[in-house]
């Protein structure tokens, strides 16, 4: 074996000396018979004569020695390799086109694969990250097959308790803006809070200091913080003494413990990490916590899931989840990357989809090409050409074909990511660098040469089918058209069902978008400036302090030249809003001890409702009247009117939203679009929401509330976005100096952003279905162009016989509408399955939508008689007398 | 000259075996061989001898070497290695098995059938 091998590897890097080495043994054979001959009495020139016949043919000799170590498959791949390119170059405007489409439809794959590969396929940028996990719950069932990361203190103290087979921590998975002070200066940096050991279970070890200890991470344990390399270097100027130095964060005193490695890539935007200190109570009586394990050595995933999932059976009891939920270790990956795996795969499917249309074009050039080629082939298969070789020579075409149109497409990729990354939204936390490396130029390749192999395989097959003699006989003279159409038109219905169904994709998410783009917002969003500020901060833990900030501040905000309101709220319309559970007290419906309603809460303060123009629709908003010690009041939505209290008269009746209190509705105000974080899901909607005065809030409410949320201030002002900016900072340092904006946006910004995600795939479905068109277009351009050049002398005859020319364009253009209807047909079919993968992102719209469809698919017939009766009007150039001559 | 034998199918190799075994030859000294132990009986096709000798050169069975010729020219001469022994072996116990098959059923009598 090895010496076959070395002998094989010795020829193929040696061919000329190989070729060389042969000749000359066989020239010396022939010299020694020769001499031979000559000594049995023969003529010299005899001699040598004879001694060449009886050898036989030296080329062929030398090939069959070739061919006996191994060079036959090379050889002939090179050979196959010059032909191919010698062919293309012979034909540029086939491969012009074949080129370009390729490269559209591989450069818009190259694309997605790049944000797909970083979102979904790299692995983490941890050691050993097969062996990362999510704990999740999976949900099985009706409809929804879906995993959550989130979970309960006490499923983490669970996990951490009694499953052995894993290093296990807890983490927030968001990070949140906080007041951080060093060195003089306050700035609002983003802080995730992760728990003792997290980075030892990512596998990640401090550049300098450590981690937090399980003594730090416990409630009253000591104030420390690790700081990522990045905030070290710019605050800090990579000062290696830094261990033990204090800084201010959230207004207390820290300690600096650690510093993380520069090429530590967290899975938050996150500047510096504090203790998450888990608990049963407070946060982590709800499911605000994500846990991350790694697999002990010698642990299998086996193991560890068998022992989660016994952990999780009672507890997911006790929080009353379905019996058919169970707690499960996934991949981390896959834990961090749940929500955007939808939306990513059908974006690949879609993309895919376009190459499969690209390809299917490209057969179709080939089918016509090979038609043209009729007589080179039955020529070689004449002269004793193998079938096999006729396709593996037509398959380097193709494979040459899908190289150069890879090639390009890289190049057109690489434009596509600098694109992608401009447009992806923000939302897509996409952490992972999305970019063109070797990962997606290896499947790039790889694409290529699958796609030259798929769009080159059926028309090499077919072309090599010949009956020689016909073939060559025929020799283009046939009347009407030659070879059988119909591979070609079953190619071209299946491109255009294959465009309805992006087509239908693309109308429906843009339609979704179309539909959330126009929902009423319930308030106008013009000339108002917001900016968050993080009260996570010790100095603002009772409803004292934060209220005397929002007076003071929102007073000077108010004095601001052009400014006419000004106000605070926990939080905007468009964002998502802390939700609560609630009671109705009175009114025809009554909550028992044992039921509870949910719904968004907000706190105010007066002149929120004017800064928004959000309108009263009865009774009363709120004034400075209602004060921490006046009667708790409330103003509600007309959703939660609708949803809650349907036929009573809402104002007088009483809330109960935790604490004892009873909480008068005192009015009734518009809905306004909120991303919602329970209901139906979908990403905008009006939901039911209880506004509550912010004076009426009390310290310990707000520092939970605070830990998730921050509180924005709003200002509407007639002034310019600078001026309103500049005053707003002004107003807060002379109130509190200590205190950051988070920066500034303008309502409209925000309400732009809250679409981000739709935006991004209704942009990216629609660009693609409307590239699947163009080459459905095209597809029947050519088809119907080839069908003109073929049925040239039938169309000359039949004109000359008295057909008008539109009949002879009907009849050449038909086909193409008649196929574009087939097409049309199956495509709804199809389209209406794959409609069904969509309808978890599609809202306001059925993923069955009728007019979707039947636009769609008029469209697409519209489009297909363009393109059917432009090249059958070459039919008006036709002189029929000169095309019966030209045999 | 007696009369000449076409070279069954597979046999040639065999033959160039059994001709370098005896020492080193050239190509056409292969050929000179067989012609010469066969009493002219085998005549082997020229233009095949060489694609067998690479073909075995190949699987490992003959090595080759440049040298010198009796006439001092240089030729390449092949030889029988370890491997090409044992195959050669193996061959010609194949071959005899072969021979006395066909020799049993060409002998065999009708009323033996």
């Amino acid at each position: 074996m090895l010496a076959q091998v070395k002998s094989w590897w010795w020829a193929l890097t040696g061919q000329s000396r190989l070729s060389g080495e042969m000749a000359s043994e066989m020239d010396s054979h022939m010299e020694r018979y020769a001499a031979d001959l000559m000594a049995r009495g023969i003529e010299p020139g005899d001699a040598r004569r004879r001694a060449r016949i009886e050898f036989g043919s030296t080329a062929a000799a030398a090939e069959e020695c070739r061919e006996a170590v191994g060079l036959r498959w090379p050889n002939e791949f090179a050979r196959d390799l010059r032909y191919a390119t010698r062919v293309l170059r012979k034909s540029p405007t086939f491969t012009a086109a074949a080129v370009a489409t390729l490269a559209l439809c591989i450069g818009a794959n190259t694309a997605i694969f790049s944000v797909v590969d970083a979102v979904l396929l790299r692995p983490l940028p941890y050691p050993d990250p097969e062996r990362l996990f999510s704990v999740a719950r999976h949900f099985q069932g009706k409809g929804s097959d879906g995993y959550q990361m989130n979970l309960w203190g006490s499923a983490w103290e669970a996990v951490r308790d009694n499953a052995g087979y894993v290093d296990a921590a807890v983490f927030s998975d968001g990070s949140m803006g906080v007041n951080f002070g060093a060195a003089g200066g306050v700035e609002y940096v983003k802080q995730q809070r992760v728990s003792a050991g997290f980075f030892r279970v990512l596998g990640i070890a401090p550049l300098i200091g450590r981690e937090f200890s399980a003594d730090e991470d416990r409630n009253g344990g000591p104030a420390v913080t690790v700081l990522s390399y990045a905030l070290w270097k710019r605050v800090f100027r990579a000062d290696p003494s830094i261990v033990g130095q204090a800084v201010t964060l959230r207004g207390e005193p820290h300690t600096i413990v650690g510093v993380l490695p520069a090429q530590f890539q967290s899975i938050v935007p996150a500047d510096l990490w504090s203790p998450l200190r888990p608990s049963r109570s407070g946060e982590g009586g709800g499911s605000n916590y994500a846990v991350v394990v790694r697999l002990r050595s010698g642990a299998t995933w086996a193991q560890a899931n068998g022992q989660i999932e016994a952990v999780g059976a009672p507890l997911l009891h006790q929080y009353g989840q379905d019996p058919s939920t169970r707690l499960q270790l996934i991949s981390f990956q896959r834990g961090l990357t749940e929500y955007l795996r939808q939306p990513m795969l059908i974006l690949w499917a879609a993309v895919g989809l376009v190459l499969l249309i690209g390809c299917v074009n490209i057969a179709g050039l080939l089918l016509a090409r090979a038609a043209r080629r009729t007589r080179e082939m039955a020529t070689r298969l004449a002269l004793g050409s193998g079938r096999a070789a006729l396709i593996r020579q037509m398959l380097a075409e193709s494979v040459l074909l899908g190289l150069c149109g890879g090639a390009a497409g890289a190049a057109l990729g690489w434009l596509g990511v600098k694109a992608l990354k401009a447009l992806m939204p923000r939302s897509f936390n996409v952490w992972q660098a999305v970019e063109l490396d070797w990962r997606v130029l290896a499947a790039t390749a790889c694409l290529s040469i699958a796609a030259g192999i798929l769009f080159g395989l059926y028309p090499a097959l077919a072309a090599s089918r010949l009956e020689i003699r016909a073939a060559l006989g025929e020799a283009g003279r046939a009347v009407a058209g030659g070879r059988n159409p119909w591979p070609r038109r079953l190619l071209v219905a299946g491109e255009v069902a294959l465009g309805v169904v992006l087509l239908v994709a693309a109308g429906l998410l843009i339609r979704t978008f179309a539909h959330l783009e126009g929902l009423n917002p319930g308030f106008d969003s013009h000339n108002v400036i917001t900016a968050e500020i993080s009260l996570q901060d010790a100095r603002y833990a009772t409803g004292q302090s934060v209220n005397r900030l929002f007076e003071h501040s929102l007073a000077r905000m108010r004095e601001l030249p052009g400014v006419d309101s000004a106000a605070v709220a926990l939080s905007l319309p468009y964002e998502r809003a802390l939700n609560t559970e609630f009671q109705r007290l009175d009114g025809r419906h009554v909550d028992t001890a044992s039921e509870s309603q949910i719904t968004n809460l907000f706190y105010i303060t007066p002149e929120y409702f004017r800064v928004l123009r959000i309108p009263l629709l009865r009774g009363r908003v709120f004034s400075a009247a209602d004060s921490a010690t006046a009667a708790p009041a409330a103003v509600v939505s007309e959703a939660f009117v609708k949803m809650y209290m349907p036929d009573a008269d809402v104002l007088g009746r009483h809330l109960d939203l935790g604490g004892d209190e009873r909480r008068e509705i005192v009015g009734v105000v518009g809905d306004v679009q909120q991303k919602s974080g329970w209901g139906d899901g979908s990403p905008l909607s009006a939901m039911p929401d209880v506004y509550i005065p912010a004076a009426q809030t009390d310290g310990k409410s707000l520092q939970m509330v605070h830990t998730w949320f921050s509180p924005s201030w709003i200002v509407r002002s007639s002034g310019t976005a600078e001026g309103v900016i500049a005053g707003m900072q002004r107003a807060l340092e002379s109130v509190d100096p200590q205190l950051p904006f988070s920066g500034f946006h303008s309502m409209e910004d925000v309400r732009y952003r809250s679409l981000a995600q739709e935006r991004f795939q209704a942009v990216l479905i629609g660009a693609l279905a409307g590239l699947a068109l163009l080459l459905a277009a095209v597809g029947i351009y050519g088809l119907i162009a080839n069908s003109v050049a073929e049925r040239t002398r039938e169309l000359g005859i039949r004109l000359a016989l008295g057909a008008t020319v539109p009949q002879a364009m009907r009849s050449v253009a038909l086909p193409g509408v008649a196929l574009a209807l087939v097409g049309v047909a199956a495509g709804s079919v199809l389209a209406g399955f794959a409609s069904q993968l969509l309808r978890h992102l599609v809202w306001g719209v059925q993923p069955g939508d009728p007019l979707t469809f039947v636009a769609v698919g008029i469209g697409l017939l519209g489009v297909a008689a363009a393109a059917s009766f432009l090249p059958a009007l070459r039919v008006t150039r036709l002189n029929p007398a000169e095309t019966l001559r030209q045999e | 000259m007696g009369k000449q034998v076409d070279i069954l199918q597979g046999t040639l190799d065999m033959l160039i075996l059994k001709a370098v075994s005896l020492g080193p030859l050239h190509g056409y000294g292969i050929l000179l061989r067989i012609q010469q132990v066969s009493k002219d009986a085998l005549q082997i096709p020229q233009g095949s001898l060489y694609p067998a000798l690479y073909r075995l050169e190949h699987r490992g069975w003959i090595a080759a070497e440049w040298g010198e010729s009796e006439n001092k020219r240089k030729a390449k001469y092949y030889r029988l290695t370890g491997a090409g022994r044992k195959q050669l072996k193996s061959e010609r116990q194949e071959w005899k098995r072969l021979a006395v098959a066909i020799g049993d059923v060409l002998a065999a009598e009708p009323e033996e059938v």
